[in-house]
């Protein structure tokens, strides 16, 4: 057998195959089946049924959802500023708000946490707002990052063009910029808000009891019920499927100019 | 009581089991697997020194190397003591299930139900009832009260005295600070919804310790029914009561337990102690021995905390010393072993240094071999003030109730609600104590499925407007984007 470059691919996909393809399959034996071993449906309904998981799905959706609110709000403004800016050292600027990311999450975290604590008294009161306010912090990066670069890249000559032909800066912004400028904004929403969905750490160290879609899987594993908790993990893997190919096309044109 | 650094203690342990194997190759080994922290480790200063009319007691060395010395005085044979610990009572059955082995074990009364039923226990000997025999403490020394719960629940025709020897028992109650807490709010488990301690109170954050809560408020109402609570039979049925796990009441704690998670600080396993001294919170579900070492620590800060045990029920638990089957049977002589070391820690000095140190509540009352355990409390909590209050803790020392003047402690009057009072409840709270036993699977995976509901978001208790609303905004966006994704293809 000759050597092709194919061949370099075969440690990947041996890796493909062991850790990513065969546990796949083994939640999925383990969604579908009883403590028994026998083919069932019943944990899907279950989990479609039970108000509680139903809950936990819903808490976490709008857990996320305003997370990536929040950092949309925050890191657009900044991106733009930055991308923009005349600043000769733009990375510098650039790399103050990316250094966070260097630190421990943890470690971020606590320090959060003696923050929030010197301004609320008792963190236990506002579990909600505390869990958006440590996931907005923890994952803002992951937000200012993309938009940043996808502005960065933006031809200039497009927004110089709409000047000249007459439109004010904010109309310029509205029609051209903005537009310009969603693929980096999606694949900043799916950086935020898929993790947001399942990274209860955040929640577990701001004293909030509630469980995320994460904990839950967590806890189900912890009780030995395996066959719940990979159905769970299960319907978050079809969201975040979903989600993927929802917003998957955009990333594909960073140019974009043709949808004008 | 004081808990001490075990950090450097841990250190050095295998250097020191190291050195143990090259001198007693011959020696017999013991192997004991007890609860972390959960016996005296010696090493106490001279001025801690409790100096009891029946002689002063010190812990130089960790006791289990005092039991290898006393074994070889008094049986003229060496035996090596392999000290491991667990952490929680499933962890210890998941190591005997992965193959550990050990020949003496200390697990709580319902995981010793469970290995009772599995048929891994091996029933103590005859001689280790024999009230004649010089070295056997425990028998002559346990508090009547324990023998008779002991003697009193059986698995499968056989009563727990013949395979398990008490080690420690407590309560469950309110740890809270009388500062800012009412003592009628703690009186009941209620209290852990009680708006007035919103975000302020802590719950243990594993299964069983909040099951009992839950079911004991959710039945407030016929647990402190006089009807129920005069009835003859009262403690058979109040066990039954609060064994209960039949849908509906664990629907009921589900909810209650709902409840409580809104209203409470955390779930916590250990940082609660921490938060009630630190007053990040007002009031603490705790087991009472864990409620002795927060009272002593938020002393020391002049902070003074209280302990209630509510109206409706406690947990009565024990921790007991078993054999296992499987390790005694490995080498002969291991069971003479083992009951000798359960033997040594009933001694009552040793008893007495094992309280001072971990701070729980030994099951010995001492009386045929001295009265060190009752000398100890007088010396603890005795005084000498003239506002002082008897404390009749005769039900504990000789089982004859009030007639007997022999165990009355002249004490602050503070210490009914404090240490003491946690240490030895009175004898109408143990009226309302009541074991928890082991449940059956099913009973279990459904206690087990309660648990992660209670910390999962209630979708039933949001408006039905508010879920219509959701549902219409969920297939909005996604129908929007799929019908954005179709119109970009077109």
């Amino acid at each position: 057998m000759r050597f092709s470059r194919k061949h370099l691919a075969l440690p990947y996909a041996l890796f493909l195959l062991l850790l990513v393809v065969l546990p796949l399959v083994v939640i999925v034996v383990y969604a579908f089946s009883d403590s028994s071993g026998q083919p069932t449906a019943e944990n899907f309904i279950r989990f479609f049924t039970d108000p509680n998981t139903l809950g936990t799905l819903f808490y976490s959706l709008v857990l996320a959802l305003i997370t990536t609110l929040v950092c949309l709000l925050i890191a657009y403004p900044v991106a733009y500023s930055l991308a923009f800016s005349r600043i000769k050292r733009r990375s510098v600027l650039l790399l103050l708000f990316i250094l966070p990311m260097w630190i421990n999450f943890t470690l971020r975290l606590t320090a959060l946490k003696e923050l929030l604590t010197l301004l609320e008294g008792n963190l236990a009161y506002h579990p909600f707002l505390n869990s958006v306010i440590g996931m907005s912090y923890d994952f803002l990066p992951f937000m200012i990052l993309p938009i940043y670069n996808q502005l960065e890249r933006l031809d200039r000559s497009f927004m110089e063009a709409a000047s000249d032909l007459g439109a004010s800066g904010f109309q310029v912004f509205l029609k051209v910029t903005l537009p310009l400028s969603i693929p980096g904004v999606v694949s900043g929403i799916a950086m935020v808000f898929l993790p947001a969905m399942t990274n209860y750490v955040v929640l577990d160290m701001l004293y909030n009891s509630t469980y995320i879609m994460g904990s839950l899987i967590g806890s189900y594993f912890a009780a030995y019920d395996w066959h719940g908790g990979s159905m769970i993990s299960l319907v978050l893997l079809a969201l975040i499927c979903l989600f993927t190919l929802l917003s998957g096309n955009s990333e594909e044109k960073p140019e974009g100019g043709r949808r004008l | 009581m004081k808990k001490r650094f075990l950090i450097p203690a841990l250190l050095f342990l295998p250097l020191l089991s190291a050195c143990g194997t090259q001198k007693d190759d011959d020696a017999l080994v013991l192997r004991v697997c007890n609860w972390e922290e959960y016996i005296d480790l010696g090493d106490w200063d001279e001025e801690e020194t409790i100096d009891l009319e029946s002689g002063d007691i010190l812990g130089e060395n960790p006791l289990y190397e005092d039991f290898e010395e006393w074994y070889f005085e008094t049986y003229g044979q060496k035996v090596r003591v392999e000290y491991s610990c667990f952490g929680t009572n499933e962890e210890l059955y998941n190591m005997l299930t992965l193959g550990d082995k050990f020949d003496l074990v200390c697990p709580s009364e319902y995981m010793i139900m469970k290995l009772m039923s599995e048929e891994q226990l091996l029933p103590y000997s005859a001689g280790f009832r024999d009230e004649e025999i010089p070295e056997n403490y425990y028998v002559r020394n346990v508090s009547p009260f324990i023998r008779e719960k002991f003697d009193g629940h059986e698995i499968g025709g056989h009563s727990w005295s013949e395979y398990a020897a008490g080690y420690m028992w407590g309560v469950t109650g309110l740890l809270y600070d009388p500062e800012v807490v009412d003592k009628e709010t703690v009186s009941s488990w209620n209290a852990l919804l009680d708006p007035s301690l919103c975000r302020r109170v802590t719950v243990k954050d594993n299964v069983r310790d909040a099951y009992f809560p839950a079911v004991a408020a959710v039945k407030a109402e016929k647990l402190t029914d006089p009807a129920f609570t005069s009835a003859d039979d009262y403690s058979e049925r109040l066990e039954e009561e609060m064994n209960d796990c039949s849908e509906e009441t664990v629907a009921a704690a589900l909810d209650f337990l709902q409840s409580a998670k809104d209203n409470a600080y955390s779930f916590e396993t250990d940082s609660g102690k921490a938060d009630m001294v630190s007053g990040k919170v007002l009031a603490n579900l705790q087991w009472s021995g864990d409620a002795v070492y927060a009272m002593d620590q938020a002393e020391e800060d002049e902070l003074y905390l209280a302990y209630s045990v509510p109206e409706e029920c406690t947990n009565l638990w024990f921790d007991g010393w078993v054999m296992l089957k499987d390790g005694i049977a490995e080498e002969p002589g291991k069971q003479q072993a083992a009951e000798a070391f359960v033997n040594f820690l009933s001694r009552p000095d040793n008893a007495v240094r094992n309280m001072y140190y971990i701070g729980y509540t030994s099951v010995i009352s001492g009386g045929t071999d001295g009265d060190a355990i009752y000398e100890y409390l007088d010396w603890t909590y005795g005084t000498e003030e003239e506002e002082g209050v008897d404390y009749n803790l005769s039900w504990f020392f000789d089982g004859e109730g009030e007639e007997s003047g022999d165990y009355v402690l002249f004490t602050d009057e503070e210490q009914l609600d404090r240490q003491l009072f946690a240490q030895y409840p009175t004898p109408e709270v143990m009226e309302r104590s009541s074991i928890m036993r082991y449940f059956d699977t099913e009973a279990n995976a459904r206690i087990n499925r309660m648990w992660i509901n209670v910390r999962c978001f209630n979708i039933n208790r949001l408006p039905v407007a508010v879920r219509a609303g959701a549902l219409v905004l969920c297939i909005a966006v996604l129908g929007g984007l799929v019908f954005l994704k179709l119109k970009k293809r077109a």
